[in-house]
């Protein structure tokens, strides 16, 4: 072609054209609020000159009826394509806020189906970066089909492939739900929100004065909504973080996940294990730190971290490959199950089922939290949540019992008996219809009442019952439990019992899905 | 020597001290183990070892008088010592042995129960001519009784335990309108802590420094003072660092103040180590405060400055032997000055931060002296104390002995707890604590910061979080993953998966 | 690695808000007035994790990490940075310009309990997550943590208090 013809003249044109709408003048509209542009973000996301953008010059769609001001940009608010993230194929769209407030046009919202159906083809993982004012209101209801359209797709690839969420910016009204039905969503703190009605309306209507950041702010969903699954407090660190989840995860539900080059830095006997769980069973630790202690070092990446504290889950690596941790946190609400920790559970074990990732549960749990408030609030149901979707799961699962595990909470915890593949305690375990305040309680009421030291006698009993019943080695040697193991053997154990069940494969029965309580 | 065997009823770094004069002076020693720590560094220095780790009772064995009693007749010892702490001032235990024809390494029950009851000893005091803090004259019954002496003897009083110190049962009463808020507190507190509420209360002399005398006594009626030691470096009346002797004593004040101890230890009959506790105001008036009728922690700066094995001396005085020397004889050499340096964390308010030491690395110099009780791969364990070592430097006078801790604390290398080593770093470094003008108030008053660190170590620190970021997140090695490897499964299962859907 | 967003430097900044900063790439070296020294993270089984600085070995562990937070104890003294980039440094001072009064935050209590140890006063710093009050409940100790980073403006239980769910046992002004 010739350099100086007519043809390659306009291309470079239009080029120059496409330069200047992303001008540094209008970077600064986005840096001026502390946020990225949308194509800083790709940028940041996707390794070096690997990111190919498609449909960078569509035109907004043309209006039905004339109404309002519709600016004749490149891209219609948004920048979409597909580029290697750590080296793997990955989908993503960025929406840009800088033109027409990143507003969903007609135009916009095919640009995000398409590589939605792309990746969905390629068997790839997609991510989601919004940042927009919501739906064109010049465009109508068209506009709002073009939502619809992209729920659809997230369902239609929910379990296939992984989808995630980033929220660098607004996402109102039916925008929101988009995040809420992909995998999992990052959320950077003070300059996005996310709700289904603003405070506008809800002054209009309940005469309530709130703010955008205490009605829907990062802060607000991570911890009490549960909506936003990770936080940070800058764009630039929720993008990194982004990048080291994804390593974690396959690109596919057909593949196994990723594995990672172990520098065999974490020792496999550590009796540092043995320290960690106080003798006095009234005593709480953190368990994370066990998690720690087990996993490949720095490998444990939390989920939901500051929702439902009481549970604990994430992914990890043992010797280079992912697992997904689940494990009862005892300084938080004493370690017991509550509705929130049972929706969190159940959604983080089925994402890990969904995906070929095995499950660690480990387990120090007293029961359900009591209480009128949680049973009024169907504690029953929720509860009933994780014990559906630990036992439906088909990964490989296994189990450590640390301290407590009685009654229901027992069962719920992948018990043996519920599917759980290997079942493992600590010589701590007390594992037992209930505590044993409440056993000694029921079994020598009358003892108790009629003696002249109730107080001394109690404490008789209780040890009695830690000693006689519920202490580990009667659930080991009637198979109920594995193996009691010692604890500074933890990590070697678990690994070989994942090698073990590395290829465990059971046949789902044919059905079109259960019917979860939800 | 009739004493040829003893036993410990201690462990730590006390139990180690005391194992290690036996052994110079040829006597067999016995140690307990328990169960909270069966493989403690104490139990290597015994000769032999009474193993109690079977027992999982509640109360440590160091304070049950009973089974103590009988692992003594079991291991047919002549004399317990029992370090500080546990029943060191228990009048009953010591009764006990003599009762089992043991001999008990310390004073006569009845001076230890003479010089245990707060409200005693104040009366013999008094009836000695022994300066003290006005007070009352015994215990107080109730509030009403507690602001009238108060009012008496103008406010701010200290109401204190009659039967324990440490802190413990103790307020200080400013304004007549908390008198009776506090005493219910104080009165409460010292139940708890020691059984018995009954509560005294003594003029309260405000930022006072306080010092300690070392008191000597045989069974022959010598009574020597071996010097003072200057223990105003406290925290919620927990000593922290120990010096001997002071700098606010001139020879006249040292006189003086020793006399008046050797006089109220002579007034029970006292045989054994002692320490004599006094308070010191700034017009250098002293007041007797109590008497602690056992071997204390920090006897080692006294040892240091003296050249006495007060160990050794509290055994020979128990063999029946008298005191070799006289108060002449007693030559103060130097300065010396203890850090203790305890698993605790200086930032968050000195809490206790028990955990396993992982390195342990401790500076030997001849002007250094360690005493220990734990080694690496110890645990310092919450129910017993969070003391991981006493340091002790010696200097031929003050200046050059806080020189020589400056260096020596930095040659501590600690690694797997937090530890007050920042706060002695610190403490070196103070102007008012190098001009030796502080009081007991120092901690709480005079000091903004709790600890030191040097300009360079933050900004180290800061590198070093870099660092971690950028391995972590902007190298091209930071996520390493092999996504071939995921794709890579066996045919079996990629057969089943493929197919189930 | 980006071209566009090419990080030149990165700060760490202290939870008392004191800035270091580094030039990338990240050498083994600091530059005090005209000189470079070399600084180098070592380990080995006599001290453990340690940093070599002007010939003196350091005690250095990596308490806790998160992202581009990180805990570390240096010599015995506990320091808390987060790493930011130039522009999240500027977004910053956009957002602090930006912020209208100081928030005050309210620390509840979660359930019923009773008080057992007072971990902060009057005036202590604290950070999103740090353990202020211990509450027993249920038999068990729980930790109650800061929700925000901030200052304690005051602490309304004293040891031994029971208290109700949503009781408020502190207040924290909110940075």
């Amino acid at each position: 072609m010739d350099i100086s013809g007519k043809s390659y003249k306009a291309f470079i044109a239009r080029q120059e054209a496409l330069k200047k709408q992303y001008s540094q003048k209008q970077a600064e509209k986005q840096h001026s609020k502390g946020k990225l542009t949308a194509l800083e973000r790709i940028r940041l996301l996707f390794d070096t000159d690997t990111f190919e953008e498609i449909d960078a010059f569509v035109t907004p769609a043309n209006q039905p009826v004339e109404f309002g001001k519709v600016e004749r940009s490149f891209g219609d608010g948004v920048i979409v394509g597909h580029g290697k993230v750590n080296g793997r194929l990955v989908f993503a769209y960025a929406q840009d806020f800088t033109i027409m407030g990143g507003s969903l046009g007609v135009v916009h919202a095919k640009k995000i189906a398409k590589i939605q159906e792309m990746a969905l083809k390629m068997g790839s993982p997609i991510i989601g970066m919004m940042d927009s004012g919501g739906a064109r209101i010049q465009e109508g209801v068209a506009s709002l089909s073009g939502y619809a359209t992209i729920f659809q797709n997230i369902i239609h690839s929910s379990g296939i492939i992984p989808q995630i969420s980033v929220i660098m910016g607004p996402a109102a009204g039916g925008a929101v739900y988009s995040p809420a039905l992909t995998d999992f969503v990052f959320m950077t703190s003070h300059t996005s929100y996310m709700f289904v009605t603003g405070p506008n309306v809800v002054k209009e209507v309940l005469n309530e004065d709130v703010t955008f950041d205490q009605l829907g702010g990062a802060e607000i969903h991570a911890r009490k909504s549960g909506v936003a699954n990770m936080i940070y407090d800058d764009e630039e660190n929720t993008i990194l973080a982004l990048k080291k989840f994804l390593s974690y995860l396959p690109s596919n539900n057909v593949e196994n996940p990723p594995t990672v080059a172990d520098d065999n830095s974490t020792i496999d006997v550590n009796e540092k294990l043995r320290d960690v769980v106080p003798d006095d069973p009234n005593k709480a630790y953190d368990v994370k730190d066990i998690i720690n202690l087990i996993v490949d070092k720095n490998s444990f990446f939390e989920t939901s971290e500051l929702f439902a504290a009481n549970l604990v889950t994430g992914f990890a690596r043992l010797k280079g490959k992912t697992i997904g941790v689940v494990a009862n946190q005892p300084k938080v609400l004493a370690g017991v199950l509550d509705i929130d920790s049972s929706t969190k559970g159940a959604r983080f074990i089925r994402f890990c089922d969904a995906f070929n990732i095995p499950i660690l549960t480990l387990e120090d749990v007293p029961g359900f939290l009591p209480g009128v408030d949680q049973e009024h609030s169907g504690i029953i149901r929720h509860g009933a949540k994780m014990l559906f979707a630990y036992s439906e799961a088909t990964v490989p699962k296994i189990t450590i019992i640390l301290r407590k595990a009685y009654g229901g909470a027992f069962i719920v915890m992948n018990s043996k008996n519920l599917g759980g593949d290997f079942s493992f305690a600590w010589p701590t375990a007390e594992i037992a219809v209930m505590g044993p305040d409440g056993a000694v309680a029921i079994l020598y009421r009358k003892e108790l009442a009629e003696s002249k030291n109730p107080a001394e006698l109690k404490k008789e009993l209780v040890k009695k019952y830690r000693d006689k019943i519920a202490n580990p080695f009667i659930a080991d040697e009637s198979g109920y439990i594995d193996e009691v193991i010692d604890p500074a053997v933890t990590r070697k154990k678990i690994i070989s019992a994942f090698n073990a069940l590395s290829n465990k494969w059971v046949k789902v029965p044919a059905r079109k899905h259960g019917n979860m309580p939800l | 020597m009739k004493i040829k065997k003893i036993l410990i009823a201690n462990r730590g770094e006390i139990a180690i001290r005391i194992m290690k004069t036996a052994r110079l002076m040829k006597i067999r020693t016995v140690a307990v183990r328990t169960a909270v720590e069966p493989n403690a560094m104490y139990l290597s220095y015994a000769d032999e070892i009474f193993d109690n780790s079977e027992d999982i009772s509640e109360i440590p064995v160091f304070l049950d008088i009973d089974k103590i009693i009988a692992i003594a007749l079991n291991k047919g010892v002549d004399a317990i010592h029992p370090g500080y702490g546990f029943l060191a001032e228990n009048a009953y235990f010591a009764d006990k042995c003599i009762d089992n024809k043991i001999v008990f390494i310390g004073p006569s029950p009845d001076a230890i129960y003479k010089m245990g009851n707060k409200t005693i000893a104040r009366k013999i005091a008094i009836a000695n001519k022994i300066p003290l803090a006005i007070g009352s004259d015994g215990n107080i019954s109730n509030e009403d009784e507690a602001a009238e002496i108060a009012s008496k003897i103008g406010y701010p009083v200290i109401i204190k335990a009659a039967s324990g110190g440490g802190g413990r049962g103790m307020r200080i009463v400013r304004k007549a309108e908390e008198m009776e808020r506090l005493f219910n507190i104080a009165s409460k507190e010292a139940e708890k802590a020691f059984n018995d509420p009954s509560v005294f209360i003594e003029k309260y002399i405000e930022n006072p420094k306080h010092i300690e005398f070392q008191i000597l006594g045989d069974t022959r009626g010598n009574v020597i003072h071996l010097g003072e030691r200057e223990c105003s470096i406290q925290r919620k009346h927990q000593k922290l660092l120990e010096e001997a002797p002071s700098c606010a004593l001139d020879s006249r004040l040292r006189e003086e103040m020793g006399m008046m101890a050797v006089r109220i230890a002579k007034a029970v009959n006292y045989y054994s180590a002692g320490t004599v506790e006094f308070l010191l105001d700034s017009d250098r008036n002293f007041y007797f405060m109590e008497m602690n009728t056992r071997i204390q922690v920090e006897h080692t700066v006294t040892e240091a400055v003296t050249g006495i094995d007060l160990i050794e001396q509290q055994i020979r005085i128990a063999n029946g032997e008298s005191i070799k020397f006289n108060q002449g004889d007693i030559k103060l050499n130097g300065w010396a000055i203890e850090c203790r340096i305890n698993a605790e964390n200086v930032q968050a308010g000195f809490a206790p931060d028990p955990g396993k030491i992982e390195y342990l690395n401790l500076p030997s110099d001849p002007n250094i002296r360690i005493d220990t009780g734990v080694q690496t791969g110890s645990s310092i364990v919450a129910s017993y104390d969070s003391m991981i070592a006493k340091l002790i430097v010696r200097g031929k006078d003050r200046r050059e002995a806080i020189k020589n801790c400056k260096m020596a604390l930095d040659k501590v290398w600690i690694k797997g707890t937090k530890t007050t080593l920042p706060f002695f770093r610190m403490l070196v470094r103070n102007q008012k604590f190098q001009d030796g003008t502080f009081t007991t108030a120092f901690l709480e008053k005079d000091l903004d910061k709790y600890y030191f660190n040097s300009e360079y170590e933050e900004m180290l620190a800061a590198w070093l979080a870099t660092k971690l970021f950028v391995e972590e997140n902007l190298e091209e090695s930071s996520i390493n993953v092999d996504f071939k490897n995921g794709k890579e499964l066996s045919p079996w299962l990629l057969n089943k998966r493929i197919n189930q859907f | 690695m980006n071209d566009k967003l090419q990080i030149k430097k990165l700060y760490a900044l202290s939870s008392e808000n004191r800035k270091f900063s580094f030039s990338l790439p990240l050498k083994n070296k600091i530059r005090i007035g005209k000189r470079d020294y070399l600084v180098q993270l070592k380990a080995d089984e006599k001290y453990g994790t340690y940093i070599l600085w002007k010939n003196r070995k350091y005690p250095v562990e990596i308490v806790r990490s998160r992202q581009n937070k990180y805990e570390i104890l240096f010599n015995d003294i506990s320091y808390t940075f987060t790493v930011e980039t130039p522009f999240s440094l500027q977004r910053m001072k956009v957002l602090n310009s930006k912020k209208g009064k100081p928030e005050q935050e309210n620390v509840k209590a979660p359930m019923p309990g009773k008080i057992i140890d007072i971990l902060v006063r009057e005036g202590s710093n604290v950070l999103r997550g740090e353990p202020m009050i211990i509450l027993e409940a249920m038999k068990m100790q729980n930790e109650i943590q800061s929700p925000v980073n901030g200052k304690v403006l005051k602490v309304l239980v004293k040891v031994n208090t029971c208290v109700m769910k949503d009781d408020i046992l502190a207040e924290i002004k909110v940075e």
